[in-house]
C-alpha cells in the first residue's frame, strides 16, 4: 500500500506500533501531520515509510481515545496546517507503551540474537 | 442514555465540518510537500504532482480517516434505515401489506395484554398487595367459607406465619333522621383491616382497638363518597351521629379519597368486633371473611399449615360440630380474579398469540418471496465486496424498520380496540377499566415487534446467505433464488398457518355454539314480561316477622291493583342472581349419609304466588298455598335436580322429610309437598344446582324480590312500581328494578365478551391465512409458469396443469388440517371450562370448522390456479 519510492528497502509498521510512534513524535513538540511523518522517517534513518492512508486514521483513533488534541495554527513557513498535541493523558498512555515496547525490543533480540 | 444522544447528534452536525476540516488538513499537507519541492527547484506543476504522487491516494486516506471517526457504526445503521425507507417507498404495496399485517397482530395483541396485565399481573393497590392472602375455613364439601369470629380471635393470637390479620363482613343498614330513608352499605372490620389495605383519615381518626369490643361505644369511620353525597362533604361532621338500624353512630373520622376498598362499594366503616357476641361458640358462622399479610418469605401452603395445626388443636380442646374444619389461604390477586376468568382470559392471550403467528408467518412469507425478487441486486452487493454480515445486519434493519413502524401502527390499532374492549367488556370483571397502554404494555409491544421484525428477517437472511452469486447473476430471471429449499419453507409457513387457523376456528366455533346454547337454554321460567323489584325493609321499622309479612302483603296488594299488572309473587333470590346460602340437607326416609358425605343444596324463599308468577312448572304434588301458614306443618318444595339423584322418579319425593342442615347439624325438618322444575339459579350457561323453597309465610324474610307478570313491557311499569312502593311505606329504599330479562341476561356477559373476541380472533385469522395461502400458491405458480407453457406447448391438457397445481394446493390443505385436527384436539381439553351445551371434543364442530377453513383455502387457492391453468403458452415462452 506505501506510496513511497523506495518501497522495497521500507519497513511495514507492526500493528498498534504507528500510534506510539506518532506519540512519541508528538512528544518533541506538537506537529501537523506532515511534519510527523517526516520526523517518524528521518529519526528511524528512513528505515519506515509513513503512508498517509495509515497516519489519518491512526490520528483520528488517537483523537477519538483524547491522548492528543488538534489545532490551526500556522507554519513557520506562512502555511496555515493543523497542529496536534500530546494531552496529559498521551503522556502518560506514551511512557506505559514505551516501556511495554522497549520489553518486547529486548526480549525479541534476545531470542533472535544468533550467539548468546 | 443523554450522553449517548448528544454524542449522536454533534456527529450528525459534526458530520459535514468534518469532512470539510479533513480536506483542509490534507490540502496544506500537499501544500507542504509542494513547497518543499520548489525550493528544491522543481516548476510548480512539477512540483505538485510529485506531492500528490508522494501523498498517495488522497480518497482512500479520507475514507479510512472517516471510518475511525465517531459513530461509523451509527453511521451505516442511519443508511441502513435511509436504505429501507427507500425500499418501503419503491415498494408501496408490498409494504403496506407487511406494515397492516404486522399492525393487526401486534395491536389485537398488545390490546390484549394490556387487559391481561390489568387484570391478572398488576400488583394489588395495596402496600405489600403480593403478600396478602384471603383466609376462610374448609370443610369437606366446600373450601374457602367464612371463617367464624372465635377461630379467628385463635388464628390471630397463635398463627406465626402472619405480620398482621383482619377481618371483614358487609352489612347493610337504614339510615334515618336524614331525609328519605337510605341504605347505607357498610363493612364491619378489625382496625387492622384499615392498614392492610392502606386506608387513611383525612379528617377525624381510624377506631382503635379498644373502640372494637363488645360494649364499646358506637363509631362509625365514612368513606369520603359517602361523606360528599350524604353529608354534603361537611367538615364539621367529626362527632355527628348517624342513626343506623336506630342506633346512633358517632362519626369518628371521613377516609382518605385515595382508599381502594377491597370488597364492593362502601359507605361506612364499623368496628367488627364491638358486634360480635361474648358468648358465640366456635361454629356460629357470621360470613366474616379474613385478610392476612404473609410474613415476608412465607407461602400460602405454610400458613395454612400453621393455621390447620391451630384448628386441629383447638378440636381436641375446644369440640363442637365442626371438628373437621380447617384453613382456606389464597393469594388474594389469584382470588379477586377468580380461576374461571382466569382461564377465560389466558385462553383469549393464547388466541391472539396465534393470531399473531399467522401474521408472523404472512409477513416472513412476503419477505421471502421479496428477497427472492431482490436476489440479483444482493447478488451484486455480495460481488461488490458485501461481507455476510454486513448484509445480514442490512437485510435486518431493513426488517426492523418495517416492524417497527407495523408496531407503532399497532399501538394505534391496540388503544382504539382497547377503549372498545372497555367498553363493551362485562362490568363484573375486577380492574378491567384500569386497562391503559402503560409502560409494561408499551414495553411489551415493543418487544413483540423486535422480535417479530427479527424473526421474520431471519428467515430471508438465511435465504440470502445462500444465494450463488454465479447462477444468480448469470440468470439473472426474477424466479432465480425459488430453489427447493426457499419453495420448502414456504409450504410449511402454508401448512402451519392452516393448522393454527383450524385450532381457531374451532375454538370460536366452540364458543358461539356454547353461546347458542347458553342464550337458548330455558331458564325454567317465563322471564317475558317480568319486573323485579328488589326491597330491603329497615329492620328497625319492620322487626317482627308479622310485620314484614303484612309489609309484602299489602305491596303485592297495591301491585295487583296497578293496571297491567297481571300477577305478583315474592322471591328472595331470582333467576340469574347467583347464590343467596347453601346448607347441608338430608332425607328422613333415606339412609343417613357419613358425615363428610352429606349434601348441600341452595335454598330459597317464595310465597305461594311465586310459581304462578314466574311461569315455573309444578312437575309432581302442589304449590305453596295460603293454608301454608306460620303455625302449620312446615313444608317445602323440592327442584327436579334434588330428586333426581335421591328419588329418582319425584311423584316419590312427595310426602317424604326433608332435613335442613342434614343428620349433624340443628335445622327444621320439612315436608315435602311438590317438585318444581329447575331454573337457571346462578346463570344460563351454568349446571343446574339442587334447590329446595321454603314458604315465605313459614320464613319471611326482609330482603325480597317482588316478581310482577305485566301485560305489556314490563318498563311502562317501573314508575307504577316506584309508586306503589313509596305508597306503602316512604321509608323503605328500592335497591333495584330491572326486567327478569335483565337479570339473566348479564350472567352472559363474559360469554358473549370472550365468545365476540375468539370470535374475531378466529376471522381475523381466516383472513390472514387466507392471504398467506393465496401469497404462496401464487408465487408457487409464478415462479412455474414457464414450467407450465412448456408442459402445455408440448402438448398437456389443460386439465392436466389443473390436477398439479391442485394436488400441490390440496397436499398442503391436507397437511395443515391434520395437524390442526391435532392441535384442536389438545386446546378442546383446555377450553373444557368455557363450553356450555355441547362436547368439548365435538366431532361435528371438528368437521365443521375443517369445512370452513377447507372453503376458505380453496377460495384463495383457486385464482392461483386459474391463473395457471390459463397461462398462455405461446407468449409465455415469447417473452422469455
Amino acid at each position: 500500500m506505501s506510496t513511497v519510492d523506495d518501497l522495497c528497502k521500507s519497513l511495514e509498521f507492526l500493528q498498534g506500533t504507528l500510534e506510539v510512534l506518532i506519540l512519541r513524535s508528538l512528544h518533541a513538540a506538537p506537529n501537523h501531520a506532515y511534519g510527523i511523518s517526516q520526523f517518524l522517517e528521518r529519526q528511524s534513518d528512513y528505515a519506515f515509510a509513513v503512508d498517509n492512508g495509515s497516519l489519518y486514521p491512526a490520528l483520528q483513533r488517537l483523537l477519538q481515545r483524547r491522548w492528543i488534541t488538534s489545532q490551526w495554527k500556522t507554519s513557520p513557513n506562512g502555511r496555515r496546517a493543523k497542529y496536534y498535541r500530546l494531552t496529559p493523558l498521551g503522556r502518560r498512555q506514551l511512557l506505559a507503551e514505551k516501556s511495554k515496547w522497549m520489553r518486547f525490543v529486548e526480549a525479541m533480540s534476545r531470542v533472535l540474537a544468533p550467539e548468546r | 442514555m443523554r450522553e449517548w444522544w448528544s454524542k449522536v447528534s454533534q456527529a450528525l452536525h459534526r458530520r459535514r465540518g468534518f469532512d470539510d476540516d479533513l480536506s483542509e488538513e490534507m490540502r496544506a499537507h500537499l501544500d507542504l510537500i509542494t513547497d518543499e519541492n520548489m525550493e528544491r527547484g522543481m516548476a510548480p506543476d512539477e512540483a505538485r504532482a510529485s506531492a500528490r504522487r508522494h501523498f498517495g491516494n488522497l480518497m482512500t486516506t479520507q475514507e479510512n480517516t472517516r471510518e475511525a471517526w465517531q459513530f461509523p457504526r451509527f453511521e451505516t445503521v442511519l443508511q441502513d434505515i435511509r436504505y429501507g425507507l427507500r425500499g418501503i417507498r419503491n415498494a408501496p404495496a408490498f409494504s403496506l401489506a407487511v406494515i397492516l399485517t404486522l399492525a393487526l397482530g401486534i395491536g389485537a395483541n398488545t390490546a390484549i395484554f394490556s387487559v391481561v396485565y390489568s387484570v391478572l399481573l398488576r400488583p394489588l393497590p395495596y402496600p405489600h398487595g403480593e403478600r396478602l392472602v384471603r383466609l376462610g375455613e374448609s370443610a369437606a364439601q366446600a373450601s374457602g367459607i367464612a371463617v367464624t369470629w372465635v377461630n379467628f380471635q385463635h388464628w390471630r393470637a397463635e398463627s406465626t406465619a402472619f405480620e398482621d390479620m383482619g377481618a371483614a363482613t358487609g352489612a347493610d343498614f337504614t339510615l334515618t333522621g336524614r331525609g328519605d330513608a337510605v341504605i347505607v352499605h357498610a363493612m364491619l372490620v378489625t382496625p387492622s383491616i384499615f392498614q392492610l389495605t392502606a386506608m387513611t383519615p383525612v379528617l377525624g381518626r381510624l377506631f382503635t382497638d379498644a373502640e372494637d369490643k363488645p360494649g364499646a361505644a358506637p363509631t362509625v369511620v365514612i368513606t369520603p363518597e359517602f361523606w360528599q353525597s350524604r353529608l354534603g362533604g361537611d367538615r364539621n361532621v367529626i362527632g355527628e351521629s348517624l342513626e343506623l338500624n336506630g342506633t346512633l353512630y358517632e362519626i369518628i373520622g371521613v377516609l382518605r379519597p385515595a382508599a381502594k376498598y377491597l370488597w364492593r362499594s362502601t359507605d361506612a366503616f364499623l368496628p367488627l368486633g364491638r358486634a360480635q357476641n361474648p358468648a358465640a361458640r366456635r361454629s356460629d358462622h357470621r360470613s366474616i371473611r379474613g385478610l392476612g399479610l404473609l410474613k415476608r418469605g412465607a407461602t400460602a401452603a405454610e400458613a395454612t399449615a400453621n393455621l390447620d395445626a391451630i384448628m386441629r388443636r383447638l378440636a381436641q380442646s375446644d369440640p363442637g360440630p365442626e371438628d373437621d374444619h380447617r384453613s382456606y389461604v389464597a393469594y388474594l390477586a389469584e382470588e379477586t380474579t377468580g380461576r374461571d376468568l382466569r382461564t377465560t382470559l389466558l385462553i383469549l392471550m393464547g388466541a391472539v398469540g396465534l393470531v399473531l403467528v399467522i401474521a408472523c408467518a404472512n409477513v416472513v412469507s412476503l419477505l421471502l418471496v421479496r428477497s427472492t425478487a431482490r436476489a440479483r441486486e444482493i447478488a451484486v452487493r455480495v460481488a461488490i465486496g458485501a461481507g455476510r454480515a454486513r448484509l445480514a445486519r442490512q437485510l435486518l434493519t431493513e426488517n426492523l424498520v418495517l416492524a417497527l413502524i407495523g408496531g407503532a401502527l399497532g399501538l394505534l390499532v391496540a388503544a382504539w380496540c382497547l377503549r372498545t374492549l372497555i367498553f363493551i367488556g362485562p362490568r363484573d370483571i375486577p380492574r378491567l377499566t384500569g386497562a391503559t397502554l402503560d409502560l409494561p404494555v408499551l414495553l411489551f409491544a415493543t418487544t413483540i415487534s423486535a422480535a417479530v421484525g427479527l424473526l421474520a428477517g431471519l428467515a430471508p437472511i438465511l435465504n440470502a446467505g445462500r444465494v450463488d452469486l454465479t447462477t444468480t447473476l448469470k440468470e439473472g430471471s426474477p424466479t432465480s433464488g425459488a430453489g427447493r429449499g426457499g419453495q420448502a419453507f414456504r409450504s410449511t409457513l402454508v401448512v402451519a398457518e392452516i393448522a393454527m387457523t383450524l385450532v381457531l376456528a374451532f375454538g370460536s366455533g366452540l364458543l358461539i355454539r356454547s353461546l347458542v346454547a347458553a342464550q337458548s337454554a330455558d331458564p325454567g321460567f317465563d322471564a317475558h314480561h317480568l319486573l323485579a323489584v328488589e326491597l330491603q325493609l329497615p329492620r328497625s321499622r319492620y322487626f317482627s316477622d308479622d310485620s314484614v309479612r303484612d309489609y309484602y302483603e299489602r305491596l303485592s296488594q297495591n301491585l295487583r291493583a296497578e293496571p297491567g299488572v297481571q300477577d305478583v309473587g315474592l322471591v328472595m333470590c331470582p333467576p340469574g342472581a347467583g347464590d343467596c346460602g347453601d346448607i347441608w340437607y338430608s332425607f328422613l326416609e333415606k339412609p343417613t349419609p357419613t358425615r363428610d358425605d352429606v349434601p348441600l343444596s341452595l335454598f330459597n324463599i317464595v310465597d305461594h304466588n311465586y310459581f304462578r308468577a314466574a311461569g315455573m312448572h309444578i312437575i309432581a304434588g302442589r304449590a305453596f298455598t295460603e293454608a301454608d301458614r306460620a303455625g302449620s306443618v312446615p313444608v317445602t318444595i323440592i327442584d327436579e335436580e334434588l330428586t333426581r339423584h335421591v328419588f329418582g322418579n319425584p311423584q316419590l319425593a312427595i310426602g317424604k322429610h326433608l332435613k335442613v342442615g342434614g343428620p349433624y347439624v340443628d335445622g327444621p325438618t320439612l315436608e315435602i309437598v311438590g317438585v318444581v322444575a329447575d331454573v337457571s339459579q346462578m346463570s344460563l350457561d351454568d349446571p343446574h344446582e339442587p334447590a329446595f323453597y321454603y314458604p315465605f309465610s313459614q320464613k319471611p324474610d326482609s330482603a325480597m324480590v317482588v316478581m310482577m307478570r305485566t301485560s305489556a313491557d314490563p318498563a311502562h311499569s317501573t314508575s307504577a312500581a316506584r309508586r306503589a312502593v313509596s305508597a306503602v311505606d316512604r321509608n323503605v329504599p328500592i335497591q333495584s328494578l330491572r326486567t327478569a330479562e335483565d337479570w339473566l341476561g348479564a350472567t352472559l356477559e363474559r360469554r358473549r365478551f370472550a365468545t365476540l373476541l375468539l370470535g374475531l380472533f378466529g376471522s381475523l385469522a381466516i383472513v390472514l391465512a387466507s392471504v398467506g395461502i393465496y401469497g404462496v400458491l401464487n408465487y408457487w405458480v409464478i415462479a412455474r409458469q414457464k414450467e407450465i407453457a412448456i408442459r402445455l406447448a408440448v402438448g398437456a391438457p389443460r386439465s392436466a396443469i389443473l390436477r398439479w397445481t391442485g394436488f400441490h394446493a390440496t397436499r398442503l390443505a391436507a397437511m395443515g388440517i391434520a395437524l390442526g385436527a391435532i392441535g384442536a384436539w389438545g386446546a378442546s381439553r383446555w377450553l373444557k371450562s368455557l363450553v356450555f351445551g355441547v362436547s368439548a371434543d365435538s366431532p361435528a364442530m371438528m368437521l365443521l370448522a375443517g369445512a370452513a377453513v377447507i372453503a376458505f383455502a380453496a377460495v384463495a387457492a383457486s385464482l392461483p390456479v386459474w391463473r395457471a391453468v390459463q397461462t398462455d403458452p405461446v407468449r409465455n415462452l415469447h417473452e422469455a
